[in-house]
């Protein structure tokens, strides 16, 4: 709402109405009888100003009926009737009004300035547009979907409250040579994005930049260069199947499959996998798990249900050296972990601190030996799964020493008697 | 609605089979399109004026009441008129609603270019009413009653007019003045077509 005080000249910028194929005005300067229509106007017309600024207009009565004045008549604006000492008559027909220190528009369409006669009737109106130009996008960031399109996001400047409406327009063109081209999908992943959905040229750059704008000015983000391969993500690894490793209670086999999209073209592809108990919202990240399409999740609790998601990143595509993007995640898929079978504590395994399998010093040592095996060996895998082969053995072993010592206390029990004859 | 479910003429008919009670499903369905439609209108005001700003939409807000090309309000002696005659009256306004509802789409398109949902109703609207003018052109026909004929495209009117300087104030207002004109329209027809209903008192 308007300050009450009557501010220096106006800095309206009068922008002309365009011209539209209104079929339904009616012809200006023909009023209806007591329809009120286009009695009085009012100058300027759909004024655009900056917050802050101020406004001097006028009401002028047309004089039909005749010897209508401009004596009783009164302004609102959105609604809201005007101190009277904001508004002075400048003749017999005319009102004049001045607004200072206005503020940004309530609403896109524009503030609603209307002239009243004394019995309240509208007799014209005008629409304010009050706000501020936009300021420089910035932070764009693209992605590729398996190279066949690019979306791009982008922040707008000012946290984008110019009050007016503005308009975002994606632009970009090849590097070195090429025309200008416009992004025409907007609002694919948010308020301000676009997708290109084809003819992308690779290995070749791009300059891709926002330009926004609105009834006070314009701005331009700074050019973001980059080539598709350099940010090309895909679909989440599809086929993800969790299941139990033999007997092993503390742990699950996680396999998947290698995107069908890019899966001629991942040579160094990377993987993440993260899994979590089923009832908590806390989920642990696998991150070391370099170009295979399987992993063994090691130091879980016995007996629990976990779900587990894998998502890929195909960096090294095509030789780009950048980061890549990674996929969205799987969708979660649930296996269980046996129950343990030795006593304990709560009726179930120790199981370690978070979950991870390099808790407790014998599997940390562990860890550590299979760390160096992988660097200077090529069968880490391998190694796990003698390791694995190995402790089912011992468990297998520690059973059959028990009932051996079981059979033992009672054949000593016998020999004790004498040896059998 | 289709016209084939309307016609009373089709020679293969079984001459036993009293045209009646197709006309009546015909009209029941015609009212029930109706009644919705009085209802979709109204949301379709609320949603305008809500767009728009404040004083539209306010208690008491009287704009001035500018004339629409080929269009006016339903007559104070509209509900004097024989059915048939209402009806007629309806179903032209129902025609000549459809392309005014364009202009203030796009219009708001304009002005409120984020309004997804007006501009979706305001698109809504001149199918509506498209749909629902065929529907009482058809119960018409099955009345055998004569309905209007072809009648002359407004564009020359209404090109004059489109060349006159609009403001936005004014583009509002008239905005305003076609949404309550379908409102007003669509829940005329349906009370005429609540004469011609089961249970009604005609």
């Amino acid at each position: 709402m308007p300050a009450g005080r009557p501010g220096p000249a106006a800095q309206s910028a009068r922008r002309p109405p365009p011209l539209l194929p209104l079929l339904l005005l009616c012809v200006l300067g023909a009023p209806q009888a007591g329809s009120g229509a286009d009695t009085a106007v009012i100058s300027p017309q759909d004024p655009t100003l900056l917050i802050g600024s101020s406004l001097q207009a006028t009401c002028s009565v047309h004089g039909d009926p005749p010897g209508a004045t401009a004596e009783g008549l009164y302004w609102t604006l959105n609604g809201h009737r005007l101190p009277p000492e904001l508004s002075r008559m400048l003749n017999a027909s005319t009102l004049a009004l001045a607004l200072a220190n206005l503020n940004g528009s309530r609403q896109q369409s524009g503030d609603n300035l209307v002239c009243h006669a004394r019995d309240g009737s509208i007799l014209a109106g005008s629409c304010l547009y009050v706000g501020l130009p936009p300021e420089k996008p910035f932070n764009i960031s693209c992605w590729s979907k398996n190279m066949k399109d690019l979306t791009c996001r982008w922040t707008p400047g000012a946290h984008g409250e110019t009050f007016l409406h503005t308009n975002y327009s994606l632009k970009y063109k090849l590097r070195w040579y090429g025309q200008d081209n416009t992004c025409e999908e907007y609002h694919t992943v948010g308020p301000h994005s676009c997708h290109i959905p084809k003819d992308l040229a690779l290995f070749t750059p791009y300059e891709i930049w926002v330009e926004a704008t609105n009834r006070l000015g314009s701005a331009r983000s700074d050019v973001l260069t980059l080539d598709i391969l350099d940010v090309v993500t895909t679909d989440p690894p599809p086929e993800v199947h969790v299941s139990r490793v033999g007997g092993l209670e503390d742990q699950l086999s996680v396999r998947w499959v290698s995107p069908p999209a890019l899966k001629d073209f991942l040579f160094q592809a990377k993987y993440q996998i993260r899994y979590r108990v089923e009832d908590s919202v806390d989920w642990k990240v696998v991150d070391d798990v370099s170009n295979q399409t399987s992993c063994r999740l090691a130091g879980l609790k016995p007996g629990t249900v976990y779900f587990v998601q894998v998502r890929c990143n195909p960096f090294g595509i095509y030789g780009s050296k950048k980061a890549g993007i990674w996929s969205e995640w799987s969708h979660p898929t649930a296996a269980s972990t046996p129950r343990s079978e030795r006593p304990g504590p709560g009726g179930g395994a120790c199981e370690p601190r978070g979950g991870e399998p390099s808790s407790g010093p014998v599997r940390r040592e562990l860890k550590q030996f299979l760390g160096w095996l992988k660097k200077h060996a090529y069968c880490s895998n391998l190694s796990f799964r003698l390791y694995d082969q190995w402790r089912a053995w011992m468990q297998k072993s520690h059973k059959t020493r028990n009932q051996d010592e079981g059979i033992l206390s009672s054949g000593r029990r016998g020999a004790a008697r004498g040896p059998a004859r | 609605m289709s016209r084939r479910e309307g016609s009373l003429e089709d020679p293969q008919a079984d001459s036993s089979i009293s045209p009646l009670p197709h006309l009546e499903s015909k009209i029941q369905q015609t009212h029930s399109l109706a009644r919705l439609l009085t209802k979709y209108a109204e949301q379709l005001l609320q949603e305008y004026v809500q767009h728009q700003g404040d004083p539209f939409g306010l208690p008491g807000f009287s704009p001035p009441r500018l004339p629409v090309a080929d269009l006016s309000a339903p007559a104070p002696g509209h509900a004097g008129l024989p059915v048939p005659e209402r009806l007629r009256l309806d179903e032209a306004a129902l025609a000549a609603l459809p392309p005014l509802l364009d202009v203030v789409r796009r219009r708001q398109a304009e002005l409120n270019p984020r309004a997804l949902r007006l501009l979706r109703r305001l698109e809504d609207a001149a199918r509506q009413a498209r749909a629902l003018g065929a529907a009482v052109e058809a119960v018409l026909a099955a009345l055998g009653a004569e309905t209007r004929g072809p009648r002359p495209e407004p564009a020359a009117a209404a090109m004059a007019a489109a060349t006159a300087t609009a403001g936005v104030f004014p583009a509002k207002v008239l905005g305003l003045r076609v949404c309550g004109l379908y409102r007003e329209w669509v829940s005329r027809t349906e009370a005429d077509l609540g004469q011609l209903a089961p249970g009604g008192p005609a």
